[in-house]
């Protein structure tokens, strides 16, 4: 089982994708806000060819890139806290209080 | 130390065999008490105040505009007299440093304040309990409800909590898209079914997310969710203000009749009516010391107040207090982590207030052509750029365009004046052309210079790249 799926005395699993799904969508928007204020997306078009978006339609896009990249990374993270089934030597990592 | 989990009780002290249930238990649902009192009053001042400016922002008119709009399309930010554009980033990222700074200040000061009074989340989750009770009736008639097998009546009264929880959560989306699309606009576009593909999925995205986090997650999102739950703890010391109950004064606890000597019997002033517990939305005890889970709404303290002026105690059983009271030592408000919160605070407030006031009233952003990377015509290499010429001064104002950067450039545009009005952009077209054996690379840095023409000290440079061939 991977071990984003195991849940712990603490946490329950849908709370754990919660936290991971809520934290990376505020970085997301930190990010967005960042990444839009320095570029127009009006002026990327001179250099990439993409269908025609509006303004708000870019933002929205970029916007959600920004948190699958940041709940990506969110949900590797929690993954690779777990000890790995071997070094628990059981199928279920042990989970301390 | 504050903030470890609470002690348990030990009548419901969990065996190993508990503990694993306990892991896979399904989340019980918490059905808050109806509380009243001063600081429930004071957080419905604080709910009205939040949502009013939420609800009313958008509808409020300035000079022939929304007062606050934030107009992603023209990417320009409108609040009431003043204009923010792109360049304005910094300001926006100070505001957001100094939110910050008050949050760790306040917390410091007397806690978890904004949860308890100002969080979204709070604010929302308490509209929602609101209609909870409007339609389901108090929290013994709800549990009921719940309870009672499917039937006609209940399936009615839970159609009709739904209803009013949609349609407010879809107020709330179109409010929150109201402030990037103007209301009055996008109320007119909604009448006539022709909102844009964008503003219906933000608007549908973000009621829906209202409509989760106010309606179904509640205290989940204080418990596993918020980061400021978990760090909060870090800004806390002994003199911090914390909800708390009075152990001393409280136990042992145990009913008793009314006017019944609790110190004939060996009791404590709490008469475990367990209200303090019925009335928490985080579903905890405060008698079992600070917890986590623990938002500083102060409910507690309001209907244990109503419990101890009933029973002809004193009030303030559970009240709000600091670790250094409750061990009989002084409080202190000024101390060393409130005086650099606070420094810190002013002095990102100051720099904000010197950024805000000493903005350029001109600015300029220059776009290459899209089309073409340069042209040759009579034997000079040109290249194309559309001027951005904004001018942020409150009145309309003449402006002229100089480049340099490659000798003997010549720039040339439809009209000489550039005439801008007040807080407006104008494009301008313009064209750069420069002698072949002049360009020593493929792109060549250019400066355009904008100077304002009533005041020659007015001035914007912006660099852009002049492209040519292979030299």
């Amino acid at each position: 089982m991977l071990s984003v799926f195991v849940p712990t005395r603490w946490m329950p699993v849908p709370a754990r994708f919660g936290a991971v799904l809520w934290l990376s969508f505020l970085l997301a928007a930190v990010a967005t806000g960042i990444f839009f204020s320095a570029i127009d997306p009006e002026e990327l078009r001179f250099c990439v060819t993409f269908p025609e978006v509006s303004r708000t339609g870019a933002y929205t896009i970029g916007f959600f890139l920004f948190w699958l990249l940041t709940a990506a990374s969110g949900v590797l993270a929690v993954a690779f806290t777990y000890p790995p089934a071997s070094e628990s030597g059981t199928e279920t990592p042990h989970v301390d209080d | 130390m504050l903030m470890t989990e609470p002690t348990p009780d030990p009548s419901t002290q969990a065996s190993p065999a508990n503990v694993e249930q306990a892991l896979y238990e399904k989340r019980q649902k918490i059905y808050p008490r109806e509380v009243h009192g001063t600081f429930a009053a004071l957080r419905t001042a604080a709910v009205f105040t939040l949502l009013g400016l939420f609800y009313g922002l958008p509808w409020l008119s300035w000079d022939g505009r929304q007062a606050v709009l934030f107009d992603l399309p023209a990417r320009k930010f409108y609040v009431f007299g003043l204009t923010f554009w792109p360049q304005d980033f910094l300001l926006l990222t100070l505001l957001l440093m100094m939110g910050a700074l008050s949050l760790f200040l306040f917390t410091a000061l007397a806690g978890r304040l904004w949860c308890g009074y100002a969080c979204p989340q709070t604010v929302w989750t308490e509209v929602f309990l609101w209609m909870e009770r409007l339609v389901e009736g108090n929290r013994q008639q709800q549990m009921k409800l719940d309870q009672a097998p499917w039937s006609a009546r209940k399936f009615r009264i839970k159609a009709t909590k739904q209803l009013l929880w949609v349609s407010f959560a879809a107020w709330t989306g179109f409010s929150f898209v109201a402030f990037f699309t103007p209301a009055a606009k996008l109320g007119q576009e909604l009448a006539t079914f022709s909102v844009g593909p964008w503003e219906t999925f933000w608007m549908v995205f973000y009621g829906f997310a209202t409509y989760g986090n106010a309606g179904f997650l509640r205290e989940q999102v204080c418990k596993y969710m918020c980061p400021y739950a978990r760090f909060q703890s870090a800004m806390f010391d002994k003199d911090t203000l914390i909800i708390s109950y009075d152990k001393e004064r409280g136990d042992p606890r145990g009913s008793r009749k009314a006017g019944a000597d609790p110190k004939a019997r060996g009791l404590g002033d709490c008469i475990n009516c367990t209200m303090c517990v019925q009335v928490c939305p985080t579903g905890i005890d405060i008698r079992n010391g600070l917890q986590y889970e623990c938002i500083g709404c102060s409910a507690c303290v309001d209907v244990c107040n109503d419990v101890m002026a009933k029973m002809n105690y004193a009030p303030n059983l559970i009240r709000y207090t600091t670790q250094h009271a409750m061990d009989g030592k002084p409080s202190r408000i000024i101390r060393p982590r409130v005086l650099v919160y606070s420094g810190l605070l002013a002095a990102v407030g100051l720099f904000f207030l010197y950024l805000l006031f000493s903005r350029s009233p001109l600015a300029l952003d220059v776009i290459r052509d899209r089309n073409q990377l340069y042209r040759e015509r009579a034997g000079k290499i040109e290249n194309v750029y559309t001027l951005k010429v904004l001018n942020l001064a409150d009145h309309a104002r003449e402006f002229h365009v100089t480049a340099d950067g490659i000798e003997e450039l010549e720039l040339s545009m439809a009209n000489g004046a550039i005439s801008v009005p007040a807080g407006g952009v104008l494009d301008v077209p313009v064209v750069l052309r420069a002698e072949e054996d002049d360009l020593e690379a493929v792109s060549t840095t250019v400066h355009f210079t904008l100077t304002a023409a009533d005041d020659a000290a007015l001035k914007f440079t912006h660099d852009a790249k002049f492209l040519g061939p292979r030299p």
